[in-house]
């Protein structure tokens, strides 16, 4: 999402700090001035703070906007060591034990007897049809931890076989339970997050720049060439981006991975998201160009495309945080859509919403209830999304500085 | 005015055009046709396909196709749906009143509760109720419409205080017209739940921002300085200018009318639009999904106009002459 | 075959008149207006009157029209509404009299002779003539109208002769003779001239669009069950009991005795299930792994699960063996039988029958499936699920596993291909999942790559560009329907279609089989060659097939006259009656 921001782009952060990055971003340089209406009498001099500190203050006030980075950060750490994490590797499928329940955890067996270490019974498929599973109480397997297993490159450098554990077999430890394949939730649930967390990084990386070069063009002009760019937007915005989704997925050949297929679809369909976003920039830029900032720099005699990149475009970047914040959750909602839709993350790779869209039915929900659990973490993100959103809004803008 | 509706209106003809040439060429893009499903029937022979394909015009060329379905348009004609033999005109009217009413009646009731919310958020900022309302509203919008759809059906089903789907029972023809309305009313809360939820919750954080930013202004500190009770300074002079801008919002809320609970209505069993577009698109059912296209657009663009002209009369800083 | 008679749910049980008097031992009853009705004796029960009698559907009716009808959504409607000249059994899959009361065959087995009942009239009140008769054939037959009719009337591209010989009787003459016939008659729903003649004296398109969804409903005259009250798009569908229907029960009652059926529109098979247990529907076809859940709900639900028979429709995976779609090395792999004999033994059915129908299903070895008690023969070769046995035959074959665990064949090529089936099909994309892991064990790299529906057909049908594909057929009663595929020339004979003239001995044998069945009219000399055309594609295997599943369909028990048909239909629309009509 740095990237977005313009000059002082950075890459895609995936990891901790999210929240500290999307702050400096609006630390730009001295002409950040009021945003909309000057503000006589509260000239941002006056504050013997950095705008960053006004606003990480601000934030620090938001309880909830916090919260939710804590918890975008647990999630990206998640994503990152997701080989780590997971017990089983990502197509392992044991066919006798589906829709088996998340695992019971014992402390206590089956001769009274306590335990320091938690362990587990190895189970044996009772009825398909009810689903029901019966454990072998006669052998406890414990859980180990720093297991060897299925080698892997911690964070793509580090080649390794321990995961953080797992059990010996034939005892399998579905810690969220296994799904209509056998599968581990809780593993899929760990490598969805590396694609469904992704998903609207890419939309943002996409959308943004495009949007913020072609609206701020638009509205720096005006007129004739605003009215003509305005209107190609805006069949941009009422092209039924369905359609061509539908039709993207028959088009892109059957041999590319089933990721790099829904990148694909991701890229080309930010491509057309742009839009509405453009227009949202050009309205911004419209105001801005009043200024005097602006005015003086005409006056000066400089390049338009200099006073578009250099004055007006970093002014919006309070704007630009707060939409990508608030783009990426609905990113990560419309791959769960497209997948409840059969168009998003195919099968066998996973992703919280085709995990969930393959879970959401009623049958599943009276008797596997765990597979519904790829729901929570959509949910838990994109509420924290909304959050940081929410919280950056009123930390960013400097009309909100109270303190 | 007059001329600036004008004007957008003659704007809307080259859009559309642009729309449905791109729509008709992606549709053609991808392999297979409406006949996929007769082929694959074991008694079809290949004959009759190849009939079924000269009757439905597609053994033409792609321009000769779109051409002809362009001169019919001008003439108030959509075609012939392929899977239904139906004027895709009738097809499209037995559906659109459902749609509306559903999303009509999600957008008062959205618009309802979101605002009293939003302004109450706004003169409580940080409070609990604050914070609560803001929980409870983006787990509202946080929950894919399909899941809580399907939620909401289940604990219908378990409970069995309101029906499960649809639009009305079995009955329906032999109520009295109130017990029409309510049976339709009753069919109407769980997707009126789903969608306002997500709108509410839109409304609700616009609302408090717009509201904050208004209560910083000055002429609210001087009515405050005045005197005036806090209440009176909130609604009669803060409310009022903090709503302007939600007006665009409504337009573009206008303009979703007929698309905005496709998904929902394919969850949930609502007779409205969403299925059957759903349908005609996979099934490239052309006619339907083009003459669904250009209803699309049209609304699309005049909502935004609507939101213009309200935009115009509320703010009389806004000129279009 | 024709959906009316997939779905026997619509079709109808009855018995001759002679059995009729056996079983009640009394006179043949008649009716005021008809002197010989039809009597339905297979009935448990003598019903009650009154009483709706509510079904769901996942999608709506396409058209009235039964000449132009081709899905379940339009057939189940239409079944209800239009007859034809014979009818199905729905227990046994005989052919019965329907609209004709009798029929004679010459010895030759070239000219049908049938007789027309008498009596019959439209719901509007016109009698129903052989005018009706010609022009529901002339329908068929009309360049431009949309029927798949006129594919089972036309036998070896030659339609079907007929000729009025009196008021009451019609001949139909057949170049070869043909064993068929009687279920490719039962086909043809008869139409009311007086309705649709002006329509069809238009051409063809114009007759496509009549009897749209768009009619008002009185116009829609039938002979049959019930008509058409009202469709409320999206909604439902109302049709209300005919009173001069021509079949009567045991006792002389008029048929039906329902007076409502109600065919409710729901979005997706969720729905339907919901509506089922909210007792707002009579009937639910549970699938397989829902059988157990449904099972303990029973008692509080009111209704009774019933352990069904197999369906006729079968999932398979097919190998393109069409040179015009792919090209040696592969080629070369999918036309080796050794190849797909032993990848049919890595093939893990009890798995596919555990995980995907929680062990509802039985495995298949042939196209015919097991649920078509007529023409399933037991005795075919079987590849029970053995990898080792699978490694031994690849290796005789000439296919070894390299050092890197991927097998390569003689020339060292790498063994991998696509496998693809339609995209949302949950069932076939669990199927994908368990065999594409199946194969992975024999050391072929496997991409299981499933596509939109459309594209997949485009493919098959079309492009012939693809490489291996799982895919489901529904299939009738008699294999002969089922040319299209099995021919060599068939355009979906899935492996290679249309082929100027066969590739294989096989295929030839096949071809042979099917011609010399079509013309059996001997039914148990038909089923000799039936079962050896399913020995040699078993065991040629250019499909590999996988379970026959089972039917398991729920039913409330305040409904009377249940007894499980074919393919698990558990009644007959007929006499099903209301035991406690508290339903208006």
């Amino acid at each position: 999402m740095t990237e977005a921001v313009g000059d002082q782009g950075s890459g895609i952060s995936h990891g901790p700090g999210e929240e500290r990055q999307a702050a400096t971003s609006s630390a730009q340089p001295p002409e950040t001035g009021p945003l909309t209406r000057p503000q006589p009498g509260r000239l941002p001099g006056t504050q013997p703070r950095t705008p960053l500190q006004l606003a990480w203050r601000q934030l620090r006030r938001h309880r909830l906007a916090l919260l939710g980075g804590v918890v975008l950060v647990i999630f990206y750490v998640m994503a990152l060591v997701a080989d780590f994490l997971a017990p089983y590797p990502l197509d392992f499928s044991d066919r006798e034990r589906f829709y088996h329940p998340p695992a019971a955890l014992h402390l206590r067996d089956a001769t009274g007897e306590w335990h320091l270490r938690p362990f587990v019974y190895a189970t044996r498929l009772v009825d398909p049809g009810l689903r029901t599973f019966e454990a072998d109480r006669s052998r406890g397997y414990p859980v180990r931890f720093f297991v060897r297993g299925e080698p892997y490159r911690l964070l793509w450098l580090v080649p390794t076989r321990v995961h953080l554990f797992g059990v010996d077999d034939p005892a399998r430890i579905f810690l969220m339970g296994s799904d209509g394949f056998g599968r581990d939730v809780f593993t899929r649930i760990v490598y969805g997050s590396r694609i469904s967390l992704i998903v609207g990084l890419l939309v943002v990386a996409v959308t943004i720049p495009i949007g913020m070069v072609y609206g701020g063009i638009a509205g720096y002009f005006g007129g004739r060439v605003d009215n003509l760019m305005m209107r190609v937007a805006e069949v941009i915005i009422a092209f039924p981006s369905f359609y061509l989704l539908l039709t993207l997925s028959a088009v892109l050949p059957a041999t590319v991975g089933c990721a790099t297929r829904f990148y694909l679809i991701i890229v080309i369909l930010s491509s057309i998201g742009w839009a509405g976003f453009a227009r949202l920039i050009r309205g911004y830029v419209l105001a801005l160009k009043q200024f005097e900032f602006v005015l003086a720099a005409k006056a000066m005699g400089q390049g338009d495309l200099r006073i578009i990149l250099r004055h007006v475009l970093p002014n919006t970047s309070s704007l630009v945080i707060i939409v990508a914040t608030l783009t990426i959750p609905s990113a990560i909602l419309g791959e769960s859509a497209l997948s409840f839709l059969g168009l998003g993350v195919r099968e066998p790779c996973s992703s919280w919403g085709n995990l969930l869209s393959a879970g959401a039915n009623l049958i599943n929900l009276s008797r596997s209830p765990w597979l519904l659990i790829p729901g929570l973490f959509i949910v838990a993100t994109v509420v924290a999304f909304n959050f940081l959103g929410d919280g950056l809004r009123d930390a960013l803008d400097p009309r909100m500085r109270t303190g | 005015m007059i001329r600036h509706i004008v004007r957008r209106m003659l704007q809307l003809i080259p859009m559309l055009l642009g729309i449905t040439v791109m729509s008709f060429v992606i549709i053609q893009l991808s392999p297979g046709d409406f006949l996929a499903e007769i082929r694959l029937n074991p008694i079809v022979s290949q004959e009759t396909v190849d009939r079924m394909r000269t009757n439905f015009g597609l053994d033409q060329p792609l321009h000769v196709q779109y051409l002809r379905w362009l001169t019919n348009i001008v003439r108030g004609d959509f075609g012939y749906s392929f899977a239904y033999q139906v004027p895709v005109l009738w097809l499209v009217r037995s559906r659109l009143f459902n749609t509306l009413l559903l999303n009509i009646i999600a957008l008062i009731v959205a618009w309802a509760i979101g605002i009293p919310i939003g302004i109450h958020a706004a003169t409580h900022q940080y409070s609990w109720s604050d914070n609560l309302l803001s929980l409870f509203s983006y787990v509202g919008i946080s929950t894919p419409t399909f899941f809580s759809g399907l939620l909401l059906l289940f604990v219908a089903f378990k409970t069995g205080w309101l029906p499960i789907g649809g639009m009305t029972s079995l009955d329906y023809d032999l109520f009295p017209w109130y017990g029409k309305a309510f049976d339709v009313a009753r069919h109407l809360v769980i997707p009126v739940m789903v969608l306002g939820v997500l709108a509410v919750a839109g409304l609700t954080r616009q609302m408090r921002a717009n509201l904050l930013e208004v209560l910083r202004q000055d002429y609210v500190k001087t009515a405050r300085a005045k005197g005036l009770a806090e209440r009176v300074v909130v609604n009669k002079h803060a409310v009022r200018n903090a709503i302007n801008p939600l007006i665009t919002i409504f337009g573009f809320e206008l303009g979703g009318l007929l698309s905005g609970s496709a998904i929902l209505e394919v969850v949930i069993g609502w007779p409205g639009l969403g299925q059957l577009i759903l349908d005609a698109v996979v099934r490239k059912d052309l006619y339907v999904v083009m003459g669904s296209l250009v209803i699309g657009g049209v609304t699309l663009v005049l909502g935004n106009l609507i939101a213009d002209i309200l935009l115009a009369y509320s703010d009389p800083r806004i000129r279009y002459d | 075959m024709r959906e009316r008679i997939i779905m026997p749910l619509l079709v109808i049980v009855a018995a001759t008149l002679a059995a009729a008097m056996a079983a009640s031992q009394s006179a043949p009853p008649t009716l005021p207006d008809i002197p010989n009705p039809k009597v339905v004796v297979e009935a448990p029960e003598i019903g009650k009157f009154g009483g709706t009698y509510i079904v769901s559907s996942i999608s709506d009716p396409r058209t009235f029209n039964p000449i132009v009808a081709q899905e379940t959504s339009s057939t189940g409607v239409t079944g209800a509404i239009f007859e034809g000249l014979v009818e199905q059994n729905y227990l046994t899959g005989e052919i019965e009299p329907g609209l004709a009361e009798s029929w004679t065959t010459s010895p030759d087995g070239r000219t049908w002779t049938f007789t027309l009942r008498q009596g019959v009239r439209w719901t509007d009140g016109t009698p129903l003539t052989m005018d009706d008769v010609l022009f529901s054939l002339e329908a068929v037959f009309t360049d431009g109208v949309q029927t798949s009719t006129v594919d089972l009337l036309t036998i070896e591209d030659k339609p079907i002769r007929w000729r009025k010989v009196d008021d009451r009787r019609i001949a139909f003459m057949t170049d070869k003779p043909v064993g068929t016939f009687l279920r490719l008659i039962g086909s043809l729903d008869i139409i009311p001239k007086h309705k649709l003649g002006d329509a069809l004296a238009k051409g063809g398109a114009e007759f496509n669009k009549t009897y749209g969804i768009d009619t008002p409903p009185r116009e829609i005259v039938g002979t049959g069950l019930f008509i058409l009250q009202s469709y409320v798009p999206g909604q439902r569908v109302t049709l209300l009991r005919n009173p001069n229907y021509w079949k009567v029960d045991r006792q002389g009652n008029r048929l039906p005795y329902l007076t409502r059926y109600v065919i409710l529109i729901v979005p997706n098979l969720e729905a339907a299930r919901l509506k089922f247990l909210a007792k707002e529907t009579d009937l639910y076809s549970a699938r397989a792994r829902e059988f157990a859940e449904f099972k303990q709900g029973e008692q509080a639900g009111n209704y009774t699960i019933h352990d069904g028979p197999e369906t006729f429709s079968s999932e398979f995976l097919v190998f393109n063996q069409n040179p015009t779609g792919v090209a040696p090395p592969k080629l070369t792999w999918f036309q080796d039988v050794r190849f797909r004999r032993a990848l049919n033994y890595a093939i893990d059915r009890k798995t596919i029958a555990e995980q995907v129908y929680a062990g509802r299903a039985s495995p298949a070895w042939g196209p015919e499936s097991t649920g078509n008690t007529l023409y399933y023969n037991p005795k075919l070769p079987q590849y029970p699920y053995d990898t080792g046995r699978a490694q031994q035959l690849l290796a005789e074959a000439g296919y070894q596993k390299g050092s890197e665990g991927l097998l390569r064949d003689a020339q060292g090529n790498i063994v991998e291909f696509i496998i693809s089936t339609n995209a949302g099909n949950t069932d076939r994309e669990a199927i994908g999942n368990i065999v594409r892991q199946d194969f992975t064990k024999l050391g072929i790299r496997v991409t299981f790559a499933p596509e939109a529906f459309n594209t997949l057909v485009g493919k098959l049908t079309g492009t012939f560009k693809w490489e291996a594909v799982i895919i489901g057929l529904t299939g009738g009663i008699e294999p002969v329907t089922g040319r299209n595929v099995w021919l060599s020339s068939g355009s979906l004979h899935m492996w290679w279609p249309k082929q100027e003239k066969p590739a294989t001995e096989w295929e030839v044998e096949i071809d042979r089989l099917f011609e010399r069945a079509t013309a059996e009219i001997n039914q148990n000399r038909r089923r000799q060659l039936y079962f050896q055309y399913q020995e040699v594609v078993a065991t040629q295997v250019p499909m590999m097939f996988f379970t026959n599943p089972k039917t398991q369909p729920a039913v409330r028990n305040t409904l009377g006259n249940i007894k499980l048909g074919l393919q698990g239909v558990p009644g007959e629309l007929e006499t099903l009656y209301q035991k406690t009509t508290s339903r208006p």
